[in-house]
């Protein structure tokens, strides 16, 4: 029997109601007859069988009043009104009354105020007894069940008389009704009525009424209750062999508690059944001296099935419920109350008992908190834990998750090595996304700790599934327990490349694959990989990763995209072109360079723009292999690659690395080819030099002379230290270096001397023609200085004849009209006559010949202007500077006086005008016009000295415009100078047409030497800057100038070209005027004492001295002459006379390249200029 | 929830055979491995599809227990299924189906189709009673067979389902009079309507009208 009943528990504590904070029990209704309670508002409401209603409320203060004349035999208290309906008896054998009390509203007498008295029967005074009573709680519904098996409904408004319509019989059966019940749902109003046969419900529609039998049993008195919502309102009727449920369409469960029922009651879920126990004895209760029958109250819990409280009171009369708690209304007059424990308590005896199923449903039901029932699971899967049962445990433990904390069950499993149960555990944490990285990594290796392949796939590569794991741990563990395959496709889904590549290439070796993974990529990423895995992708897929780079490098795409983009071809934006940097990529191919050069050459083709480290790259492999190359063929083909990246490359490659790494490698075709190509001639020809190889030399030479004369000059020193016998080289060398003239003899023949193979023979010939082309050239310039000192002698006596003899005018003819002559007339002394009023009408101012004063002007600008810029140092340095000759730039200045005190020529104007004065005035008496011929006098005495200075202190003028000017003025001068021009004219026919002004084109010759040998030319452009500033030592300037005026001639000629040894000087002449003349002049002057230097600067300094004395009759040798005849050891004297001494000489050996520069300190007092 | 018919269900068998546990695994789709008895008895509903037609399964949960019996049988009566469990572990289960199945026969109507069930499949290891015995049990009293695991599931919802198609076809052929609910078969609310036109006393022939 004991295990055909629930569990049972003692969830309530039975207590003897006592008054309030007193030991003493409560026994007020010890005399009182109860016949009805009813409960609820926070009252119990007792009818006794003296028509009396009670009230006892929570203080246990008892209060009535009499409602009922005989007895009260029924009380219902609604639950949502304060309104209690009794029925009872006012006079015995009657009709019974029902009275409704409304307990809100009191009467005069305090009571409670009765709204409505009726008869139980209306209409009829036969005895009827009423055995049950239901009010519908929405007070429009009232049955009433009669002993004869009669129930009757009342509809309307229950609480009146009035609105309420007459009764309606709506059940007639033979026994008696036991208990009536309502049960409203939204569509229907039933009402269960259950007689001592039968349980009927009542299906009550607006209009009619539809009975239907549920069950052909029935129950008795008080034990037909109905359940509440927990129990879907069920209907429950107590019979002795069950407790059985009804629905209104039939009936439902049943529970077999057995015993005989008193009593049925509803509470919170509970029901409470008062079974009478026939085969108990009745017991002695302690305290009173009678004994009674003892009932049992035993309170199931439906749900849970499982029994609260079982518990003997003595002949229970009622159950009633209210102030929170159960009471039993004992035979003895006493209260029981039944008080329900907490549901904490509950929960701890079940834990006690082990029964956590029925704690959690216990809690469930109670709607137990959520950290509670965690606290359940988590106890029950300990229990089951340490009861061994770890599936069980871990399946409680999974409904923790969230909660607890996960390393608790996690810990147990590991300790007690159930990987099943742990991996369950996990698999849980991982569904609901707690699991961090640490639960995926142990996940992970439960699965492949069991070898679990299958649940390791299911975890891992279920496609759709969103990931509720780390991803990267869970690779990581995967690599580590060699599931690469898991780890694989992970990476691919969640485009792990890193990882993907990671993978691929290290742990399966699958480079291919990797390979072919990275071309899907997106560009960057691709990039970013191969930059990391070239090298491995490099010696293990050479060929394919190559191919890749090839693609990476020009236009990527990744492989899986398709070919067009489809926005384009819908009309969108091309994307723009995505191509890594080739150079980035060089390094992946260390040790494959066979792939490297593959790779290169592919972009040099398709790239041509390539940056010069591909070039440098690809040149560098193609050297290396080649000089590894042991086989001639590939050798031949590289090398022929080699210098076809060299010639193709345009200027991509860096030179200067190109050409070091042909050095490093000695590709000699290489090397060469790059100094050609970087224009360094002496590097080729260095490099031949090294080689010995004298035709190349002789070769590059000629090649490449013409931009690098000074290749001959180094080929020669060359060719002289040799010590073998080159002399067919020397022989083409020097004639090279003759013809273009690069290097003065001496220091040929310095060069050559160091060597003791080259023979007189060799450079016999080369001596022998240079010399005599400086005779030639001598004699030349001895010519001219004749000629030039001849002319200066007869206008010297022109000006003395016309200072010292009268001048005739015989010219017949005016010289504007042309007409004969007549008074009154001007003469000018350049031979012009004019008639007085053609002068007038035709002269510019009086004291000039119209016909002459253009000429004179120019003159006079000319010197003017030279005068002017003598002063501008800047300009002169830059001239200098530039100038590819700085003598003749220095000589120039010389020319135009720039060592000349102050301004002689206005000196000149000024002073011979007065001096002259008398002269002319005689002559001009003749003129009709006496104070125009004083001008003109003035004039004309003005003119003649200029000649003189013109003539001799600016060369220039005088030679191309003085011979027209100087006549102009004096008829008397005219002739001469006149002649003067014409001889010099037969002498350098080409110079009277070029301008005075022009000085550089002479040196057309020159440039090369100077050229040739960049130091030189900036020593003596330096030079005379210093040379420059002491003009006051007039030695020096005197000196310089003989060096300057010379050096053109003297110096460059004699070595250069011997085969044009005049037309320098003649160019040199014409260009610049200024110092040419001079020239010719100290040549003339200087002639026979064999020496020029000093006559040349003799003319512009001369002309100082003649202007500041012009009077003076000039002494043919002139101070400079002098001088420089004092001056007999002039360098340059020693230089032709005695070759071994000249500081040239010294020069060139002490400073082959540069024979000009460093004497100058030496040799600077004597002659700075030189240098 | 409106259905096209309402079948009514018993489950009966040994004590301790996994009847409730059935029921569970059909109803609530769990399995609770600690269960108490029954007491009485108990009742699970679930609907169910049956050629496009929704059917609402009401399913009596019997004790097993002897004691018991009396109040059981009253629940025989207006059922048109029953399930027949045995416990596949334990032969004197198999033993008592003939007991079993003549109270049932006695006290429902003759048109209640039976399903014999042989539970606990799981438990292979500790089989006791063949599958071919429970088969020839079968045949030999015109009864589906069907081994189950109400553990895991195994066949469960295919032992009601089958049963319930069972009822249905015979509702087709007019076996079930589908208007004396002492079949153990209502019809829906849908239904309804319908059938207060019809001729209470008719009988036979209707179930066919009451699918149209």
């Amino acid at each position: 029997m004991a295990f055909l009943q629930w569990r049972r528990f003692n969830f309530f504590d039975k207590e003897v109601v006592k008054y309030p904070d007193s030991t003493e029990i409560f026994a007020k209704l010890k005399d009182i007859d109860i016949t009805a309670s009813a409960s609820g508002r926070g009252q119990v409401t007792l009818g006794d069988s003296e028509g009396n209603l009670l009230f006892l409320d929570r203080n246990l203060e008892l209060d009535g009043f009499k409602a009922y004349e005989l007895r009260v035999t029924h009380i219902h208290q609604l639950k949502q009104h304060n309104i209690i309906f009794t029925i009872g008896q006012d006079e015995a054998g009657t009709n019974p009354v029902i009275k409704v009390w409304n307990l809100d509203k009191r009467d005069k007498s305090n009571n409670p105020s009765c709204s409505r008295i009726t008869r139980a029967l209306p209409g009829s005074n036969a005895t009827a007894n009423v055995t049950a009573i239901a009010v519908s709680e929405n007070l429009n519904m009232m049955a009433i069940g009669f002993q004869d098996g009669a129930v009757t409904l009342f509809k309307g408004d229950v609480t009146r008389d009035r609105h309420s319509k007459s009764p309606k019989v709506v059940h007639k059966g033979r026994m008696q009704v036991t208990g009536l019940a309502f049960r409203h749902t939204q569509r229907s109003n039933v009402l269960f009525i259950s007689t001592e046969n039968a349980v009927i419900a009542c299906h009550i529609g607006a209009k009619d009424v539809r009975t239907e039998t549920l069950d052909n049993h029935g129950c008795s008195s008080h034990c037909a209750v109905i359940s509440d919502t927990t129990q879907d309102n069920q209907f429950v009727i107590g019979r002795n062999d069950a407790v059985y449920f009804y629905q209104p369409d039939g009936r439902g469960p049943c529970l077999a508690f057995e015993g005989r029922k008193t009593i049925l009651h509803w509470f919170r879920g509970y029901l409470v059944v008062v079974t009478k126990d026939s085969k108990t004895i009745p017991r002695q209760i302690a305290g009173e001296g009678m004994s009674r029958m003892m009932d049992t109250v035993t309170v199931y819990d439906i749900q849970n099935k499982f029994i609260a409280y079982s518990a003997p009171v003595p002949e229970v009369l009622d159950i009633i419920q209210e102030w929170g708690s159960l009471y039993v209304l004992g035979g003895d007059r006493k209260l029981y109350q039944l008080q329900e424990k907490d549901t904490q308590t509950k929960l701890e005896m079940l834990f006690k008992k082990n029964l956590y199923v029925m704690a959690i449903n216990l809690a469930k039901s109670q709607h137990y908190d959520y950290d509670g029932l965690i606290d359940i699971f988590t106890q029950y899967g300990d229990h089951l834990y340490s009861k061994g049962d770890h599936d069980g445990a871990i399946a409680q433990y999974k409904k923790t998750i969230g909660r607890l904390e996960p390393s608790y069950v996690i810990r147990k499993f590991l300790d007690a090595q159930r990987i099943h149960n742990l991996t369950a555990y996990l698999q849980e944490l991982h569904k609901q996304s707690i699991a961090n990285e640490d639960h995926t990594t142990l996940l992970l290796n439960c699965y492949t700790k069991l070898k679990d392949t299958n649940k390791l796939d299911e975890f891992i590569m279920t496609k759709d599934k969103d990931v509720d794991f780390d991803v990267e741990t869970a690779m990581k563990v995967c690599r580590q327990a060699g599931y690469f395959k898991h780890a694989l496709f992970l990476a691919e889904k969640h485009m792990q490349h890193d990882w993907y590549l990671k993978v691929q290439l290290e742990d399966i070796k699958d480079y291919q694959k990797a390979l072919n993974y990275i071309t899907t990529l997106e560009f960057n990423e691709a990039m970013d990989n191969i930059k990391k895995y070239g090298k491995i992708l490099m010696t293990e897929v050479p060929k394919e990763a190559t191919d890749f780079l090839k693609v990476l490098c020009t236009d990527y795409k990744p492989a899986d995209r398709p070919l067009v983009d489809p926005s384009t071809l819908s009309g969108g934006m091309p994307p723009p072109i995505q191509r890594a940097s080739v150079e980035e990529f060089i390094h992946i191919f260390v040790n494959n360079s066979a792939q490297l050069m593959e790779f290169l050459e592919h972009m040099i083709k398709v790239q041509t723009e390539s940056s010069s480290q591909i070039y440098n790259t690809l040149l560098e492999l193609y050297l290396h292999d080649m000089a590894h190359e042991t086989e001639k063929r590939p050798r031949l083909e590289l090398e022929r690659k080699a210098m076809a990246l060299l010639q193709t490359g345009e200027t991509r490659y860096d030179i200067d690395q190109a050409l070091v790494l042909c050095q490093m490698h000695s590709f000699q075709k290489g090397i060469l080819y790059l100094y050609e190509k970087a224009q360094l001639y002496q590097q080729i020809l260095h490099f031949h030099m090294e080689h010995d190889s004298y035709d190349q030399i002789i070769e590059d030479c000629k090649r490449y002379g013409n931009q690098d004369p000074n290749l001959w000059v180094q080929a020669l020193s060359y060719f002289a230290a040799k010590e073998e016998n080159c002399k067919p080289y020397i022989v083409e060398v020097l004639s090279q270096i003759d013809r273009r003239n690069l290097l003065p003899p001496l220091l040929v023949i310095q060069t050559l001397a160091h060597n003791s193979t080259a023979t007189l023979s060799v450079i016999k010939d080369y001596i022998v023609r240079r010399l005599q082309q400086e005779n030639d050239q001598i004699a030349d310039d001895e010519r001219l200085i004749k000629q030039y000192r001849e002319e200066t002698k007869k206008m010297k006596s022109q000006i003395e004849e016309m200072k010292t003899s009268a001048k005739m005018f015989q010219v017949s003819k005016c010289s504007v009209c042309n007409h004969p002559l007549e008074l009154p007339s001007v003469h000018f002394l350049c031979q012009h006559s004019y008639h007085q009023h053609c002068f007038e009408s035709y002269a510019e101012n009086e004291q000039e010949c119209p016909a002459c004063l253009p000429e004179n002007r120019k003159v006079l600008d000319i010197i003017k202007a030279q005068e002017q810029s003598k002063d501008l140092h800047e300009q002169f340095h830059r001239q200098l500077e530039k100038s590819q000759d700085g003598f003749s730039v220095v000589a120039d200045y010389f020319g135009r006086g720039v060592f000349n005190k102050v301004t002689l020529l206005t000196d000149s104007f000024s002073s011979p005008s007065k001096s002259v004065t008398p002269v002319q005035r005689s002559q001009p008496s003749q003129p009709s016009r006496p104070p125009p011929p004083s001008a003109q006098q003035v004039r004309s005495a003005a003119a003649p000295p200029r000649p003189t200075p013109s003539a001799m202190s600016a060369a220039p003028r005088p030679q191309g415009g003085v011979s027209t000017q100087q006549p102009v003025k004096t008829k008397v001068t005219r002739a001469p100078t006149a002649s003067m021009p014409s001889s010099r004219q037969q002498a350098l026919p080409q110079r009277p047409s070029t301008p005075p002004t022009k000085r550089t084109p002479p040196p057309s010759q020159q440039p090369p030497p100077t050229r040739s040998m960049p130091p030189p030319t900036q020593a003596t452009a330096s030079r005379p800057i210093r040379t420059a500033d002491p003009p006051k030592r007039v030695q020096t300037p005197a000196q310089q100038s003989q060096a300057r005026s010379t050096p053109p001639t003297k110096e460059y000629n004699p070595f250069d070209e011997p085969s044009e040894p005049v037309k320098p000087a003649s160019q040199q002449g014409r260009g610049t005027a200024a110092p040419v003349a001079p020239a010719r002049r100290s040549y003339s002057g200087v002639k026979g004492s064999g020496q020029d230097a000093q006559p040349g600067r003799g003319s512009p300094s001369s002309t100082g001295g003649q202007q500041a004395a012009p009077r003076r009759p000039p002494t043919p040798p002139n101070p400079f002459g002098e001088e420089t005849s004092s001056d007999g050891k002039n360098p340059f004297g020693e230089e032709t006379s005695s070759d071994g001494k000249n500081p040239f000489g010294e020069e060139t050996s002490s400073a082959g390249k540069n024979p000009f520069g460093d004497d100058i300190d030496e040799d600077d007092k004597n002659n700075p200029f030189f240098n | 929830m409106s259905y096209a018919y309402l079948f009514k269900y018993i489950i009966i068998g040994d004590t301790g055979v996994g009847k409730s546990c059935l029921l569970l695994q059909f109803t609530d789709k769990r399995f609770q491995p600690v269960h108490d008895l029954t007491i009485g008895v108990e009742f699970g509903a679930r609907m169910i599809n049956i050629d496009g037609k929704q059917i609402k399964l009401q399913i009596w949960d019997t004790a097993g227990q002897e004691s018991f019996r009396s109040i059981t049988r009253s629940y025989y009566r207006g059922a048109a299924g029953a399930l027949l469990v045995y416990d596949i572990t334990r032969r004197d289960t198999f033993n008592h189906l003939t007991t079993w199945l003549e109270d049932a026969r006695q006290h429902s109507s003759s048109n209640m189709v039976i399903m014999l069930i042989g539970n606990k499949s799981d438990l292979e290891a500790r089989r006791d009673v063949k599958k071919e015995e429970g088969e020839a049990f079968a045949r030999e009293h015109g009864l589906i067979f069907m081994e189950t695991s109400a553990k895991t599931a195994a066949n469960v919802e295919e032992a009601f389902i089958n049963t319930a198609k069972e009822i249905y076809q015979k509702i087709q052929e007019g076996v079930f009079d589908i208007n004396n609910e002492a079949n153990g078969i209502k019809l829906g609310p849908q239904h309804n309507t319908v059938n207060p036109a019809q001729p209470s006393g008719d009988r036979g022939q209707q179930g066919g009208q009451g699918c149209c």
